[in-house]
């Protein structure tokens, strides 16, 4: 497999390293607001998990669409799926110990791998009211391991210390535009930066104490076999959104 | 046959200020678009509106003054139009208060209310900051002794959905996803139905299994055609996202809001 030489974006960085991390016959959830994770959860069954079953907010099971919606509650994620699931019955089974993944974001997100979805300021009468965590309380400690995928990476999103906890709980991994983390021991620590990030931009970055240097791998670029796969998932570039 | 057809305007009136109030569909899609800006237009006052994900639904009836407090687990426009401005003024400023749920505690008071039950054991929240914010309790199981958190029933004065077709006793079939509607139906003590179209209830007969909402449950259905908008309806149309992105532009800005609440949805120009 050959790396693929055009410059590549970060949203496709992003897209691929998140469908790298999802494995064969697991099963995997997304909801509301979440272009990346739809993306890599397609990607990664077309090229390394054909059996995992892909659930999402939408309400479908292994969808095949023909478009990309933007919101991915959008009956266009239907396409393709021989049966529904409600959103109650989704999280029943993260309930009941059967969900394998969840994709889950936060604005602001702590050296714990916790986050904030909910308020900058006092929670009661905030300086900033976010949109809430929508399902993440109840699936970040009940998911088997929950992706956490932020695209902005500075120090006002990794912060040493959250305004407000909205959910905490089994978080593997965080991906961002500028390196995937791993939470060992209850803390995040850097798994890989992205090529092209040096070590200092990195901690610049990051709010919370981590530990990179010369010695701290790099990120694999995308492959010519990810990044064809990639475009024609995605022809209209819907994996550029989130970076608006 | 109890024919429960009637008009927006008189299955509106009959919703009182302070009422709580559950919304069908999610974020951008198949929500009761046409009932919401008739809660406008008729001014009401101190809802408490239910939903698991909101967007222009609770953005507006903030703007308009309408509602109090929120609860639900997410309000946002998703990726395409990004935060509920007016609703995020609105709890800034103190004027409605923001009583987040994780959606999944939206389905547990829901179904505390439709078994009957004054609250709900509910898997997670550990490690949350939700539960002591909004005062979820927990409790020791009396069989393993392990530590559950519970939510109290939710049970909604009214439920406002909008299915693609109804009979005039108020079966309703929603196509696509069900969302929450089905739970707001069976949880709420009053049903308002909206629909693309009414048809002749026999045309169910053949597959009732396809018919989401049972007309028992229901107590007034109204013919509202593109009565989602803007939000989607599938497979008739999709979220008006030129009027969403107008919308979202002022929504931030209480007074411009209030603008295009006059000019939108209270003006003559206003009827979609």
């Amino acid at each position: 497999m050959s790396v693929f030489p055009a410059p590549i974006a970060p949203a496709e960085i992003m897209a691929v390293a998140m469908a790298r991390l999802l494995r064969p016959g697991e099963t995997v959830f997304h909801g509301v607001a979440s272009p990346l994770p739809m993306i890599a959860t397609l990607l990664a069954k077309r090229l390394y998990a054909p059996d995992l079953v892909y659930l999402n907010i939408a309400g479908s099971i292994d969808p095949e669409p023909e478009r990309l919606p933007v919101s991915t509650v959008d009956p266009a994620l239907l396409r393709g799926s021989r049966a529904l699931v409600t959103l109650a019955d989704l999280f029943d089974l993260s309930a009941r110990g059967r969900l394998d993944v969840a994709f889950l974001s936060g604005v602001q997100i702590d050296g714990a791998g916790r986050i904030n979805m909910s308020a900058i300021g006092p929670f009661a009468r905030p300086k900033v009211r976010l949109p809430g965590g929508a399902g993440s309380a109840m699936l970040m400690p009940t998911a088997k391991r929950v992706i956490l995928w932020r695209t902005r990476h500075d120090p006002r999103t990794f912060v040493e210390r959250l305004d407000f906890v909205t959910a905490a709980g089994n978080v593997d991994r965080v991906v961002t535009p500028l390196s995937i983390l791993v939470r060992q021991d209850g803390r995040l620590v850097v798994e890989s930066i992205h090529p092209g990030v040096s070590p200092e931009a990195f901690r610049e970055a990051t709010g919370f104490p981590v530990e990179v240097g010369a010695a701290t791998p790099v990120t694999p670029p995308p492959t010519v076999e990810e990044m064809a796969a990639l475009r024609e998932i995605d022809p209209e570039g819907v994996v550029h959104s989130e970076f608006g | 046959m109890h024919d429960k057809r009637t008009t927006l305007t008189e299955a509106i009136a009959a919703i009182s200020n302070g009422a709580r109030v559950a919304l069908g569909g999610n974020t951008l899609h198949r929500g009761p678009g046409a009932a919401v800006h008739e809660l406008v237009r008729q001014g009401k006052r101190d809802l408490e509106i239910v939903k698991t994900a909101g967007a222009y639904d609770v953005d507006l009836l903030c703007a308009a003054g309408c509602a109090a407090a929120v609860s639900a687990g997410f309000v946002g426009y998703e990726t395409p139009f990004g935060m509920a401005g007016a609703y995020r003024a609105a709890v800034e400023a103190g004027r409605v208060e923001a009583r987040e749920h994780a959606c999944a505690t939206v389905v547990a008071g829901l179904r505390a209310a439709i078994q009957g039950v004054p609250f709900m054991p509910v898997a997670g929240l550990q490690g949350s900051d939700l539960p002591a914010a909004r005062g979820f309790q927990s409790l020791r199981d009396p069989y393993s002794g392990a530590e559950v958190f519970v939510v109290p029933a939710l049970m909604p004065d009214v439920a406002i959905l909008h299915v693609q077709e109804a009979d005039a006793e108020g079966n309703g079939r929603i196509i696509g996803t069900r969302f929450e509607d089905v739970l707001m139906a069976q949880a709420a003590r009053r049903v308002i139905l909206t629909a693309e179209r009414i048809v002749d209830g026999e045309a169910f007969v053949a597959a009732p299994e396809t018919v989401a909402i049972p007309g028992f449950l229901v107590d007034a259905v109204v013919e509202a055609p593109r009565g989602a908008w803007p939000f989607s309806c599938t497979p008739y149309y999709g979220f008006d996202a030129d009027y969403l992105a107008a919308w979202v532009a002022v929504a931030r800005d209480p007074e411009a809001a209030r603008e295009f609440i006059a000019e939108r949805i209270l003006g003559a120009a206003a009827l979609a």
